[in-house]
């Protein structure tokens, strides 16, 4: 019999993620907590990566985050875009870090970067779908103003959202490896090799 | 009506996102009176109060910060927009959620030839109440074993170690539960194997040497003179692939073939071999033999008896003979968490043959006598 094992355990990390999504997620997102899109990139970076290391084939990580956005639409989280595109975008970079890196620790590091720096554009797209190209505009020009108030004068907004992008990108990468880690203690837990 | 209402739902969609203002207007008005003729609880659920000031903050940001970017005007209108956007989002995919579950779902994923997925969604729906079982027990056990807040938050990583753990374990029964078939089935407990000794599980990866160990400990504890039950199904090969199975009576040596592969790869209970009612019949009256006593050899249990089918009745009945000497049960690596689930036994001890290698004889065997001593 074909073993069935990737299908049931990207189901599961899926809608584990999918779960802490729609919980977590949802009272993080509307309590407005500040580095709520970073705290749900780690729990997101610590499903994808142990689903991984537990089942190294390729596509399980894509599956997961297909079962997590269901989850988070169909339950309680609903269709909001921000975190649905979150949560596309995360599981693509994992998928695509790891299977490059042949499923070794450093594409763990490079997926957690891509899917965490990427969090500040998400939130652009997301903004320029609901609310258009003008409160895009202004949204950055109020963080040019921000910035030169703290003085940071003469910035362009490319280059305070590259560094907001790479300071995330940042945390995302410690936090791949730091995911890595906890999977390899979950599969000594159940006995296999790590 | 209703199919038409939902056409125009759909199409104030598109003009409250890409249309202008005083459309996004009256596109909103439609949409929520379609929604309302849709489903009138989805309505309410969907603009409950939290969720209207939530849209409304939004709103109201996007109004002051483009009102402070380029004036009041277009502040006023931009945060319009946002506000009219996001409630035709909201109403909306509170209809469609509350539409879809997990048999639309399997339907819908059929009939655009991705069953798979829409089992694995279906999997995802039904083991979440599992997954909050398990995260509530994690989460007691931690609040039990700490002392303190303090305590209790630094043992927060290891929660999470362990709900992922449990989580895989979970995955695992799933995966050996139904193979994906039957998938509303797939977290349901199923019935309780019950034996009053304890059982001997003896595993290993497919071709893995389980068959030939257990043939040689029956032959073994029958030279010993034990009486010995049951049955082994060594497989059949052609050119190195397998190719069936043949069902042995360990009591009378007695043949009979089991499965054999399927024409086009699809056979029966969702695996690759057509099954033979004769090789059923022939395992049942090996069992049947059981008496006090006798060790029970059952080589092997699969996912077709762990679904309650195949040999499983007949397994039942030779497990909960009285005074059983021992019990012998072969399964694959993948189906031990499932089985052990399934044990309603006062122990097992799991011997792994390819870890054992040669050993793993004389490790059953040993096995069986420690639990002879015992009782």
């Amino acid at each position: 019999m074909k073993d069935v094992r990737p299908w049931t355990y990207a189901a599961l990390f899926g809608a584990l993620w999918g779960a802490i999504e729609a919980t977590l997620g949802t009272a993080v997102h509307l309590s407005k907590l500040p580095l709520r899109g970073t705290i749900m990139g780690l729990a997101g970076l610590l499903c994808l990566v142990c689903l991984r290391r537990l089942q190294p084939r390729a596509g399980v990580c894509l599956l997961a985050g297909v079962v997590a956005i269901f989850l988070k639409i169909f339950t309680l989280g609903g269709l909001y875009p921000g975190p649905i595109i979150g949560i596309a975008v995360q599981a693509l970079a994992l998928e695509i870090a790891l299977t490059g890196a042949g499923g070794r620790s450093i594409g763990a590091a490079v997926g957690g970067f891509v899917a965490l720096a990427t969090n500040p554009l998400q939130k652009l797209v997301t903004m320029w779908v609901v609310a258009g190209t003008e409160a895009v505009r202004s949204y950055l020009l109020l963080l040019q103003k921000s910035a030169a108030s703290i003085g940071l004068e003469g910035l362009s907004p490319t280059v305070i959202v590259t560094a907001i992008a790479t300071a995330t990108g940042a945390v995302g990468a410690a936090g791949g490896l730091w995911a890595w880690w906890v999977a390899g203690r979950v599969m000594r837990r159940l006995g296999k090799r790590a | 009506m209703n199919r038409f209402a939902r056409f125009l739902l759909a199409m104030s969609v598109v003009v409250v996102l890409f249309g202008p203002l005083p459309f996004a207007a009256w596109a909103a008005l439609i949409a929520v009176v379609a929604a309302w003729i849709l489903d009138p609880p989805a309505v309410r659920a969907g603009l409950r109060f939290g969720a209207v000031l939530a849209i409304v903050f939004a709103a109201s940001i996007t109004a002051a910060v483009v009102a402070w970017a380029s004036g009041p005007q277009r502040g006023i209108e931009l945060g319009g927009m946002v506000l009219l956007r996001l409630l035709v989002l909201t109403v909306a995919a509170a209809v469609l959620v509350r539409s879809v579950n997990a048999e639309t779902l399997l339907r819908m994923s059929r009939k655009i030839g991705m069953e798979r997925l829409g089992l694995v969604l279906g999997l995802a729906l039904n083991s979440l109440p599992r997954l909050a079982e398990a995260a509530a027990d994690v989460w007691t056990a931690s609040r039990v074993r700490s002392d303190g807040t303090v305590a209790h938050l630094r043992r927060l990583p290891c929660v999470g170690e362990v709900l992922l753990a449990h989580t895989a374990r979970i995955a695992e029964e799933a995966a050996a539960a139904a193979s994906l078939r039957g998938h509303s089935a797939l977290t349901r407990p199923g019935d309780v194997l019950r034996t009053p000794v304890r059982v001997v599980v003896v595993t290993g990866s497919s071709n893995g040497g389980k068959t030939e160990a257990v043939t040689a400990v029956a032959g073994r504890l029958q030279t010993s003179g034990v009486h010995v039950t049951g049955f082994v199904q060594p497989g059949e090969f052609l050119e190195g692939q397998k190719v069936g199975f043949v069902l042995l009576n360990l009591v009378t040596d007695e043949k009979a073939p089991l499965a054999s592969l399927g024409e086009r790869g699809d056979g029966d209970f969702g695996t690759r071999f057509q099954f033979f009612d004769g090789g059923f019949r022939l395992g049942s009256e090996a069992l049947s033999r059981t008496a006090s006593d006798s060790v029970v050899i059952i080589d092997e249990l699969g996912p077709i008896e762990l679904r309650g089918q195949g040999h499983m009745p007949a397994v039942r009945k030779a497990l909960a003979v009285v005074n059983l000497g021992g019990a012998v049960i072969v399964v694959r690596r993948s189906l031990v968490p499932s089985l052990l689930a399934e044990l309603d036994a006062s122990d097992a001890v799991v011997i792994d043959v390819e870890d054992l290698g040669e050993r793993s004889v004389d490790a059953i065997v040993n096995a069986l006598g420690a639990l002879s001593c015992a009782g």
